[in-house]
C-alpha cells in the first residue's frame, strides 16, 4: 500500500451524505486513493451503523462490519439537514469541496439543501453525483426503493436463480446490496469523469444516476433476447449449455461448467474417459444443457470423489473452467488472495485489527491505503466545523445543545 | 467533436466477451474515441456468436449481446497472430491514451503488446488488464468466466432460498462488475494523469472486484467467525420482505420491502386492514421479522388475486417500496425508463433500429448520449489506419491480401 502524501488524490475535496450503501461507497472508492471525505451524517448516525455484523452480536453505532468498510478513510461530522442550521453547515462545507456524493431521495432534496439546480447555482464549479433508485425525473422519480425492489426492478431477480424447476418458487435476490453497490461506483466513476472536465473547463455540474438503470444494464444478453427475438425471460427453464451446475463433492460444493468443446473433452479425459460420455444426449454444449440432469447424475459420482479444492486446481491446470463454491471461511484462507495481498487490516479502535477486501484493483502509480478507522459519529466535529471553516466553539456548542450538530 | 468529459481521450480495445467490452463501452459513454480490435483468423468474440439473433438470423453483426455492449464504439480487424499486426497495433498505440485487454494473464506480454513495451511506445500510455484472477498469484493461470467468479467469490455460497442449497444468480454478474470497475480504475488512472502527467498499469482480477461486493458476508465471518447463510428474499432486520406471488402466470410477482414503523402502518392501511399493525405478532420490526412466516401468508393472501402494478401503484402512493418483478419485455415497454429517454434506437446497418439499453446517468454540463451503434466486423478499418497512421490504401490493402488485416 502506497504512502498518503504522495497521492495526487490528496487534493481533491469531496463531501458525502445520505444513509445506506450507494453513496457511502462511492466516497469509498475514492477516498481510498487518497481523496479527503467528509461523511455528514443525520443525528442519529448512518443507518449501515445500526445494521451490523457486529464483533458478537452486539449493536455499537462504531462497531457494525458494514460501516467499517464502507466508511474507513473518512472523517465523520453530524449535521440535521432538515434544520436550516444544518443545512448552513452544509452548504459551507460545500464551498471548500470539489465533490458532492449523496443518495438523498429525490423528494426529499430541496427540503434538505440539496436540489440539484439549486446547488449548480450557488457552487458552480461543485460537482453533484446524485444517486436514486430510480433517477430524478420521470414517473417513478418519487417512488421508493430497497435493495429487494430494486433488483426486481432493474429484471435482475427475474432471471434469478436461472433454469429453475420450480415455478412456485419467487424471483430471487443475489446475496447482499448489490444494486447499492453499482449506483455508487457507477456515481464515482462518472464523478472523476466530471471532475476532468472540470480541471479542463473549471466548470462543475450535476449527475443524475438511476440505479434501476445502471443494473438494467448488466443483464447480460437477456434484455436483447425481447429486443432481437421477441423471447420473454424467466428465471424457469433449461441452460444454454452444459455442464452448468452445482454438485457435491467431498467436502463441500463444486461450479462444474464447460463453455468449450475442448474443455468438455479435456474434462472427459480427467473423469477417465467413461462410456457414457460417448452418448448422443451429450453430444455437444446444447443437448448437454438440454439433458443436464442425466449428465448431472452420470458426473455426480465422480465429482463426489474429490475434495472441492483438489478438484478446482486439477480442473483448471487442465484449463477447464470449475470454481469451488467458496464459503467466507475459503476466501479468508485462500492462499492465492494471500499471494496477491488481497486483504488489508484495519486498526479500528474498539475492535483491533480487522481484515477488510483490499484494493479491488491493482494500480502501478496511485497509491491505494486504508489510512485512518471509519470515523465514530461526529468524530470530526471539532477539527472540521471549528478548524477548517472558522466556527466559533460557543456555535458549535449552541448547535450541539439544539441538536443540529 | 462534442465537448464530452472524455472527448479527446482514445482507447485501444483489444477486450472480448463481456467484461472488456461493458468496461470501454462506458468510456465510450462518456465521449472517448474506441478502437475495437477484432479478427476473423480466431474464434470470434462470443458475443458475436451466441443467441439472441435479429429476428432469429445468425451473423455476426446480428447478435444483440455483441450490439448492445459495443455501442459508440469503432472496430478494425487485426490478426494478432501475425507480427505485420503487432507492428500496426503499436504504432496505434503512439496515438493512444488508454490500452485495454481482458485476455488470460500473460497474453499481452506474450503477443508483444506488454505494458513494458507499450510505455516505451508512448510514455504516459494507461494501460489495464482484467484478467480472472489477476498477473499474479498461484491462480494467475486460471480460466475465469462470470458464473464460475460467482462461485469463487462466495455469492452462490450466500444466495438461495431459506434452508436450502446454494444457488445461483441469474446473470454472470462478476463480468459487467469487472466491468464498471475496470471503468472506474481507467477514470482514475486518467485523473492521475491529468494531475501528474504520469501513466500506469492497472492489473484487475474479476474474482477480486467481485470480492468488493461481499463485505456484509465477509464481515460476518471475520468478526464472529460465523457463515452468513442462505435467506432467500428476507433481510436480516427488514420485514415484510420477500416477492410475493401475484395476479398472472408463474412470472407474476411482487416484491415488497418494509423499512420503518411508518411504512409498516402505511402498508397495513393499504391492505385494507389497518388493526394489522398493532397486532401483538406484528407490532415492532424485531416482532415482524420473528413472526415472518406468518406475515409472509398474510401479505401473500393479498397480493395472489391483484395485479401487481396495482399492488405497486397503491403501495408507493402510500410511501412503501414496491415493485413488480420486471421481464426484458416489462423493461422495454416501462413507461418510466421510456420518459426518461434510458433506451437508444439507432439505425444499425443490419438489424435496423433495436431497443438497445443506454445510458444509466445524466449529466447537466456535458449530456452524454450514444453517438453510435456496435459497430459491423471491422468497419473502421480502412478510416483509422489512414487517419492515424497516414497509410495509402494500397499499403492497407496489401496488409488484407496478406491476412493481417482480417
Amino acid at each position: 500500500m502506497g504512502s498518503q502524501s504522495a497521492s495526487p488524490f490528496g487534493a481533491i475535496k469531496i463531501v458525502e451524505c445520505g444513509e445506506g450503501i450507494s453513496a457511502a461507497f462511492g466516497a469509498k472508492m475514492i477516498a481510498d486513493l487518497g481523496a479527503e471525505v467528509i461523511k455528514v451524517e443525520p443525528p442519529g448516525g448512518d443507518l449501515t451503523r445500526r445494521r451490523g455484523p457486529f464483533p458478537d452480536d452486539k449493536a455499537d453505532l462504531d462497531k457494525s462490519g458494514i460501516f467499517i468498510y464502507l466508511n474507513a478513510n473518512k472523517r465523520s461530522v453530524v449535521a440535521d439537514l432538515k434544520r436550516p442550521e444544518g443545512r448552513e453547515l452544509l452548504h459551507k462545507l460545500l464551498a471548500g469541496a470539489d465533490i458532492l456524493i449523496h443518495n438523498v431521495a429525490p423528494g426529499d432534496r430541496a427540503a434538505q439543501g440539496l436540489d440539484s439546480a439549486a446547488l449548480r447555482a450557488a457552487f458552480p464549479k461543485l460537482i453533484i453525483a446524485a444517486i436514486s433508485p430510480f433517477g430524478e425525473t420521470g414517473p417513478y422519480a418519487n417512488w421508493r426503493g430497497y435493495e429487494l425492489t430494486l433488483s426486481n426492478a432493474a429484471g435482475w431477480a427475474t432471471l434469478s436463480p436461472g433454469a429453475s424447476p420450480y415455478p412456485e418458487l419467487p424471483p430471487l435476490k443475489c446475496f447482499g446490496s448489490q444494486c447499492e453497490f453499482q449506483g455508487g461506483i457507477h456515481a464515482a466513476m462518472v464523478a472523476l469523469a466530471a471532475y476532468m472536465h472540470r480541471l479542463k473547463t473549471g466548470q462543475g455540474q450535476s449527475i443524475d444516476i438511476s440505479e434501476q438503470e445502471a443494473v438494467a444494464a448488466m443483464l447480460e444478453m437477456n434484455f436483447m433476447h425481447w429486443t432481437y427475438a421477441h423471447r420473454e425471460t424467466s428465471r424457469l427453464g433449461s441452460r444454454l449449455l452444459g455442464p452448468w451446475f452445482i454438485s457435491d463433492t467431498a467436502d463441500g460444493k463444486i461450479f462444474a461448467l464447460a463453455v468449450e468443446e475442448d474443455q468438455w473433452k479435456r474434462l472427459v479425459e480427467l473423469m477417465g474417459n467413461p462410456e457414457w460420455a460417448n452418448d448422443e444426449l451429450f453430444k455437444d454444449r446444447i443437448a448437454r444443457g438440454q439433458n443436464q440432469d442425466a449428465l448431472k447424475a452420470l458426473m455426480g459420482e465422480w465429482l463426489s470423489r474429490w475434495k472441492t479444492q483438489e478438484l478446482y486446481r486439477e480442473a483448471q491446470n487442465k484449463r477447464v473452467p470449475f470454481a469451488p463454491i467458496n464459503t467466507m471461511r475459503d476466501l479468508y484462507e485462500s492462499d492465492h488472495l494471500a499471494e496477491r495481498q488481497f486483504f488489508a487490516t484495519l486498526e479500528q479502535s474498539g475492535i483491533g485489527a480487522v481484515k477488510l477486501p483490499g484494493m479491488p484493483s491493482k494500480y502501478g502509480a496511485t497509491p491505494w491505503a486504508l489510512r485512518r478507522p471509519a470515523p465514530k459519529l461526529g468524530e470530526h466535529a471539532e477539527e472540521v466545523f471549528c478548524g477548517e471553516l472558522g466556527i466559533a466553539r460557543e456555535r458549535l456548542n449552541d448547535l450541539r445543545k439544539a441538536g443540529v450538530a | 467533436m462534442a465537448n464530452l468529459p472524455l472527448s479527446g481521450v482514445r482507447v485501444l480495445d483489444f477486450t472480448w466477451a463481456w467484461a472488456g467490452p461493458f468496461c470501454t463501452m462506458q468510456l465510450a459513454h462518456l465521449g472517448a474515441e474506441v478502437i475495437r480490435v477484432e479478427t476473423t483468423a480466431r474464434p470470434a468474440c462470443v458475443t458475436r456468436v451466441i443467441p439472441p439473433f435479429a429476428d432469429d438470423v445468425p451473423g455476426p453483426n446480428r447478435a444483440g449481446y455483441f450490439n448492445q455492449y459495443n455501442q459508440g464504439k469503432k472496430s478494425i480487424s487485426l490478426n494478432l497472430t501475425r507480427p505485420e499486426a503487432i507492428d500496426v497495433a503499436c504504432r496505434l498505440v503512439k496515438h493512444c491514451d488508454v490500452v485495454a485487454d481482458n485476455f488470460a494473464a500473460g497474453v499481452m506480454d506474450k503477443l508483444g503488446l506488454g505494458y513494458a513495451k507499450l510505455r516505451t511506445i508512448k510514455h504516459d500510455i494507461i494501460m489495464i488488464s482484467m484478467s480472472g484472477y489477476g498477473q499474479t498469484g498461484p491462480f494467475k493461470g486460471f480460466v475465469g468466466y462470470g458464473p464460475p467468479a460467482s462461485a469463487a467469490s462466495g455469492m452462490f455460497f450466500t444466495t438461495g432460498y431459506e434452508g436450502g442449497e446454494p444457488g445461483e444468480i441469474g446473470v454472470s454478474y462478476p463480468d459487467p462488475n469487472a466491468g464498471i470497475f475496470g471503468a472506474f480504475a481507467l477514470m482514475a488512472a486518467l485523473t492521475h494523469r491529468a494531475l501528474t502527467g504520469e501513466g500506469q498499469y492497472i492489473d484487475q482480477s474479476q474474482f477480486e472486484t467481485a470480492l468488493a461486493l461481499m463485505p456484509e458476508g465477509m464481515l460476518e465471518y471475520e468478526l464472529n467467525h460465523r457463515e452468513p447463510g442462505r435467506h432467500g428474499n428476507h433481510d436480516p432486520v427488514m420485514a415484510p420482505h420477500e416477492c410475493y406471488k401475484a395476479a398472472g402466470d408463474d412470472e407474476k410477482w411482487v416484491s415488497i420491502a418494509v423499512g420503518g414503523e411508518d411504512e409498516w402502518r402505511a402498508l397495513c392501511r393499504a391492505m385494507g386492514n389497518p388493526g394489522l399493525a398493532d397486532d401483538p405478532r406484528f407490532k415492532t420490526a424485531a416482532l415482524r421479522k420473528r413472526h415472518e412466516a406468518a406475515l409472509d401468508e398474510i401479505v401473500t393472501a393479498w397480493t395472489r388475486t391483484r395485479d401487481r402494478w396495482e399492488t405497486t401503484k397503491a403501495l408507493q402512493a402510500a410511501g412503501v417500496a414496491a415493485f413488480p418483478s420486471m421481464s426484458n419485455k416489462d423493461l422495454a415497454e416501462d413507461p418510466h425508463l421510456n420518459a426518461r429517454g434510458y433506451f437508444t434506437m439507432l439505425e444499425h446497418p443490419e438489424v435496423g433500429k433495436r431497443q438497445h439499453a443506454g445510458i444509466p446517468w445524466k449529466m447537466s454540463g456535458t449530456p452524454c448520449e450514444v453517438r453510435s451503434p456496435a459497430p459491423l466486423r471491422g468497419a473502421d478499418t480502412e478510416a483509422v489506419l489512414k487517419s492515424l497512421l497516414g497509410m495509402t490504401l494500397d499499403q492497407i490493402e496489401h496488409l488484407r491480401k496478406s491476412g493481417v488485416l482480417i
